[in-house]
């Protein structure tokens, strides 16, 4: 057994000494990454190409591209996507501010949490989606009633996670923000805002991912522009091109968008000693 | 600095248990307190009372003469862990401690600070790039720089080991000379109670009661290896056996002063 063990102990040694040793291999890690979805591509547009299958339900990725370099060259893509952006940001902004708010008035206050929790939860039993009809009877079937259902949407994952992550905040180092002094303002803002920061930042992070869902709702229940559109427009004409490059666009534009989130939040986030990255 | 009395204080938690009974103890200006016991004799609730983190249920507590009633400007703490917040830097969380000076002086004193606890050039750093002594001695550091009159330290070496905790003696020793605030240390540790204490105060669980008092009478700095201090070692010890063996006795008539009972 010891014989066994003791190259393990020397490897783990060899570790600790060298100097980066968990990111030396990133760019090894990427074309690890790549093998599978470059291979299919390329075994698709092959099969395709030498006549094996037709392509027209699925088509090949140089078609695609074809496909979003049109898009692209007349204009279309870039309107579909500031559209659909304008929709999440706002929504999204909206939604954060009012979660993040009632988050942190329920967290902190026990009265005020008796008070609204409940109904909070009673309005999250309801499927976001069944808010559509009566948003469209009151806000009217433009913009308005689009941004409340993606505020909607990021409203509670912003909420939910505030208010949990108040409730987990150490008493500890509650003690020591009144031991120092602090009143009850102020330990919401030197000691509980910075302490349920990680948390924050996760919830922001899964509401943004929601204010994607909803957005695309939103736009495939009736929309004349953004890249929801663009999905439906490609299913009522047939075009399973434009349907699959509108998934794509989803896909880079929430992949560009929780990005930008992370960036952001890292250096705020550069205190948290966990064992990797909680992001 | 400031005087500290605690005058029959009681303190029943909500599930029943009796934490204190009729506990009174006082702390004369600068003067440096140890309280010792076995686990579960209240020592951490009386601290908690004392810092007003916690009420009591009876009697009161009174600070240069004045009953307080919840925390106390004048009164700061060190706790068993470093409790930092890992989201300020070093300085950041000494100047924590200090909320109440302008930005000048308690940068200031900050930076004075940082070269007495021996981390001069870590300011920046994060909790998290520290050791646990380092850590304790920033979490020193916060405690002081307000210039408390009244310093509350729980357990705060415990978890170290012997090297750091004799070192981070000498340092809060320096920085009592220097600022003179009164001290309640509570410890396990007898050596460290007659190292640091003008006075130990030997305290009994269930409920929790001040046993007896013991005055080591050691003159400052003390030498751990003379008899003198050997001498006041045992007296503590005996203390603390005397208190253990009444626990299966009907508490004494006599009251706490036990030392002049023995010496
Ligand atoms: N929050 C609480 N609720 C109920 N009982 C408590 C609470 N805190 C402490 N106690 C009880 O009060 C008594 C005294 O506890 P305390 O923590 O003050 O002891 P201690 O002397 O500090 O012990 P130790 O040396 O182990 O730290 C114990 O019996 C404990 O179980
Ligand atoms: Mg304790």
């Amino acid at each position: 057994m010891s014989v066994a063990a003791a190259p393990t102990a020397e490897a783990g040694v060899a570790v600790a000494v060298s100097p980066h040793p968990a990111r030396r291999w990133r760019a090894w890690d990427w074309l690890l990454a790549l093998i599978l979805p470059v291979s299919l591509g390329i075994a698709w547009e092959w099969a395709v190409r030498a006549g094996h299958a037709s392509g027209r339900l699925m088509p090949p990725p140089l078609r695609l591209a074809e496909t979003a370099y049109a898009l692209i060259k007349s204009g279309e893509l870039q309107t579909h996507i500031a559209a659909t952006m304008t929709r999440v940001g706002l929504g999204f902004a909206f939604g954060a501010v009012a979660g993040t708010a009632m988050g942190t008035l329920t967290g902190a206050s026990g009265v005020m949490r008796r008070l609204l929790d409940p109904s909070l939860q009673a309005l999250r039993a309801i499927p976001s989606i069944a808010w559509v009809p009566l948003f469209i009877l009151w806000l009217g079937i433009f913009e308005t009633s689009k941004l409340a259902l993606v505020a909607l949407g990021v409203f509670f994952p912003v909420y939910l996670g505030v208010l949990s992550a108040i409730q987990d905040v150490d008493r500890k180092l509650m003690e020591v923000g009144r031991v120092f002094g602090l009143s009850p303002f102020g330990l919401v803002l030197r000691i509980i805002l910075p302490a349920i920061m990680p948390t924050w930042i996760a919830a922001l992070r899964s509401g943004l991912g929601l204010g994607f869902m909803f957005v695309l709702a939103a736009e495939l229940l009736g929309a004349s522009e953004g890249v929801g559109f663009l999905l439906l427009d490609g299913q009522q004409m047939g075009r399973a091109d434009s349907i699959l490059v509108a998934m794509i666009v989803f896909a880079i534009l929430g992949k560009i968008s929780d990005s930008v989130l992370v960036g952001l939040s890292r250096p705020i986030l550069r205190w948290q000693d966990t064992v990797r990255d909680r992001l | 600095m400031t005087h500290l009395a605690v005058q029959h204080v009681s303190k029943f938690y909500a599930n029943g248990t009796q934490a204190l009974a009729d506990v009174s103890l006082h702390a004369g200006e600068g003067e440096i307190l140890a309280v010792v016991g076995s686990s579960g004799c209240g020592k951490t609730t009386l601290l908690r009372l004392i810092a007003g983190l916690d009420q009591s249920s009876a009697g009161a507590i009174a600070v240069g003469g004045q009953v307080m009633h919840g925390t106390h400007p004048t009164i700061s703490a060190v706790f068993q862990e470093p409790r930092l917040l890992a989201w300020l830097t070093v300085a950041g969380n000494i100047g924590f401690g200090g909320r109440r000076l302008k930005p000048a002086e308690r940068d200031a004193r900050t930076e004075a600070l940082l070269g007495r606890i021996g981390l001069a050039g870590y300011g920046k750093r994060l909790p998290k790039d520290l050791s646990g002594g380092q850590q304790q001695r920033v979490s020193i550091a916060r405690a002081l720089i307000g210039h408390p009159g009244i310093l509350l330290l729980d357990e705060p070496f415990s978890a170290l080991d012997p090297f750091t905790r004799a070192s981070l003696h000498d340092l809060l020793l320096g920085l009592w000379q220097e600022l003179k605030p009164t001290v309640v240390i509570v410890t396990h540790d007898v050596e460290e109670a007659v190292f640091l204490a003008d006075r130990v105060v030997v305290m009994r669980p269930r409920p929790g009661r001040v046993s007896e008092t013991i005055t080591p009478r050691l003159s400052r700095p003390r030498d751990k290896l003379s008899p003198l201090f050997d001498a006041a070692k045992r007296r503590v010890m005996q203390a603390i056996d005397r208190s253990l063996s009444e626990e299966h006795r009907p508490p004494p008539r006599q009251a706490a002063d036990g030392s002049s009972l023995w010496w």
